[in-house]
């Protein structure tokens, strides 16, 4: 693969289903070697997203691309750096977990056996057991070491903590880490609560109602909003430049979530930098036609080269 | 992949082989004594068209004649079952248990995924089902004592490797299409037995152009010949035609020989009859000589036939994206 172009780049990217649209106009560029959280609530886009990334889904409308090439024309070259993890966790279930590494080591050229058998030792997954006799998070666990080593450049996980007890997780997120770290590896994960991935992503795609609501850097959509409180009775009007993403009131005070493009300096509101999770929030409890009005998330060209 | 292709469908690969020797076993025992009552037949000089008065060519046969339908209709559907078994799941049982997305992500294209499904599972189908020939072939002999026959046709020689790999593919096809083992399956049973059929009925018997033998009165054709029409046709023709059929000119014949009566029907008989109307009585049939370029041509048939489907399956599974 040649070094230029993002990971992962869709153009307005849409999938249709009979009607409906299960993701439309979805316009991300993700460059190499971040970790990107896929957030949104269910049903809003997210595994229609990977499976149109990992070539399994046709797009309906634009394009999308991994390494600059067309992963629908499922050649080698692109099949070989996905490493693309299904919500359902699809294993042959009748093969024991050592057959089901055979699998992995016979249809990819990088597979990494020794990686392999390392996770699944400490995880205490024998490989002698029938994959179908494993429990739901033992099964959830091979799936993932099958994506790990085939050691591809870009990981598409599909909710993988979904099945996992905090331990888990936390073991996962390390060796995610550490193979951003040693391969300059790209990761996309799903999820639908921003929790699980707030410690270690550095990118922020926020889907819902089948859009792309936000996708940036981490530390663009931290510096990009704010929370502005007041109290209920006399609510100010709200300073100029800002687009409103959610409003909340409660007895006492009113809370808006706002996008800004330049810092506020506002005396009538109080301005607060708000955290992950609360922007999330915001956008995933307004699914409306108000955030419509939001427009679209900024280009990826031009922001990349701001900074 | 060979080895992935054997391991996922492992189970219905042994299955196959257990129904293959079970067969095998079966036939092994019935044509045994299809061969001893064959033998008591011989030894007491009855024959199959007469079968004459003497109780003990009655009883002879009669013991065995029951296995004699049964085999021939277990030998004629197994090649076509055993396709359908192990094509069916190929593309079908992976979609159904989502497993397609697991090797469609893996470092192979969908295409080689697919083509050395294809070959394993079809290389597998006529090994299973070459390896009953021979069995099938001798029972045949001692059974039926004729291999030109349609129904023993079928089940004799290569081409039920044929009807196999074609069952085979249209299995794999169906599969890819409808993506439902049951459906796949239970459409494909008719769709074979359709063309099956269709092409032992009207194709089969001029595969290789048939013999023609004129003779001037009906004489009885033996079990070796596959007895394919019969009739009067004018002078200097082997066929009654165009627009006529074989009976066409029946009525003329039998007129003429009822103008005849009391001391002219002797000058009435058929050789009479045939030269006052130019006719002469032809036979047209496949005589056994022909039992090898017919299984060739009929197997080639069905070759092209799976060779189309394999072609309708990669563009399938190729433009597939859910």
């Amino acid at each position: 693969m040649s070094e230029a172009g993002a990971a992962l780049e869709t153009v307005g990217l849409g999938k249709r289903y009979g009607r409906k649209w299960g993701l439309r106009d979805c316009s991300v560029r993700l460059p190499r070697g971040r970790i990107a959280a896929l957030v949104g609530p269910n049903g809003a886009g997210k595994s229609t997203l990977l499976r149109m990334a990992a070539g399994i889904t046709r797009p309906s409308a634009g394009e999308v691309r991994v390494f600059g090439h067309s992963p629908q024309r499922q050649t080698v070259d692109v099949l070989r750096e996905i490493g693309y993890l299904d919500q359902e966790r699809p294993l042959y279930r009748a093969f024991r977990v050592g057959e089901m590494l055979r699998f992995g080591e016979r249809l990819n050229p990088n597979w990494c056996e020794a990686a392999a058998r390392d996770y699944l030792d400490a995880l205490e997954i024998p490989t002698g057991s029938k994959v179908g006799n494993l429990s739901i998070g033992q099964q959830a666990q091979v799936a993932l070491t099958m994506c790990l080593a085939k050691r591809p450049a870009l990981l598409l996980l599909d909710e993988p903590v979904a099945a996992l007890d905090p331990v888990a997780r936390e073991g996962l997120m390390h060796i995610l880490l550490r193979s951003v770290v040693d391969n300059n590896t790209t990761v996309v994960i799903s999820s639908h609560a921003i929790s699980d991935l707030a410690t270690i992503c550095d990118y922020v795609i926020i889907l819902s109602a089948s859009r792309v609501h936000v996708a940036d850097d981490l530390d663009y959509v931290l510096a990009s909003h704010r929370l502005l409180m007041a109290s209920s009775e006399e609510t100010p009007e709200l300073p100029p430049g800002v687009a409103v993403v959610s409003t909340t009131h409660s007895e006492r005070q009113t809370n808006v979530l706002v996008r800004v493009e330049q810092p506020l300096t506002d005396p009538s509101w109080q301005v607060v930098e708000p955290t992950l999770e609360e922007i999330v929030i915001a956008y995933l409890r307004e699914k409306g036609p108000r955030n419509l009005a939001l427009g679209q998330p900024r280009g990826g060209d031009s922001s990349d080269d701001a900074r | 992949m060979i080895w992935a292709t054997w391991r996922i469908h492992r189970s219905i690969f042994l299955a196959s082989i257990a129904v293959a020797i079970a067969l095998a076993i079966w036939l092994a025992i019935t044509g045994t004594m299809e061969e001893h009552a064959w033998t008591i037949f011989t030894s007491h000089h009855c024959s199959l068209n007469y079968p004459g008065s003497s109780e003990i060519c009655m009883s002879s046969l009669s013991g065995t004649g029951n296995f004699s339908t049964a085999n021939a209709a277990l030998c004629g559907a197994l090649p076509a079952l055993l396709g359908l078994v192990l094509g069916v799941p190929l593309v079908a049982g992976e979609i159904q248990q989502r497993t397609n997305r697991l090797a469609w992500t893996q470092s192979i294209t969908r295409t080689r995924w697919l083509l050395v499904k294809i070959g394993v599972g079809a290389l597998f189908t006529a090994v299973i089902v070459g390896a009953l020939a021979p069995l099938v072939w001798w029972w045949t002999d001692v059974a039926q004592r004729s291999h030109i026959q349609p129904a023993n046709f079928d089940i004799s020689g290569f081409v039920a490797v044929g009807y196999a790999l074609f069952a085979f593919m249209l299995g794999v096809a169906l599969g890819a299409l409808i993506r439902r083992s049951g459906w796949a399956f239970a459409v494909g049973v008719p769709i074979f037995a359709l063309v099956r059929t269709g092409i032992r009925q009207y194709i089969r018997p001029g595969l290789i152009p048939p013999t023609t033998v004129t003779v001037s009165a009906y004489t009885p054709v033996g079990n070796s010949y596959w007895y394919l029409n019969a009739g009067f046709v004018p002078i200097g023709r082997s066929t009654p035609g165009p627009g006529l059929t074989w009976s066409s000119n029946d009525l003329v014949m039998e007129k003429c020989q009822a103008a005849g009566y009391g001391a002219q029907k002797a000058a009435h008989s058929a050789t009479y009859c045939e030269k006052a109307n130019h006719l002469h009585y032809v036979m047209q049939f496949q005589p056994p000589s022909h039992f090898w370029a017919l299984q060739g041509a009929e197997t080639t048939i069905f070759l092209v036939l799976a060779g189309v489907l394999l072609g309708l399956t990669v563009l399938a599974v190729r433009r597939w994206r859910t």
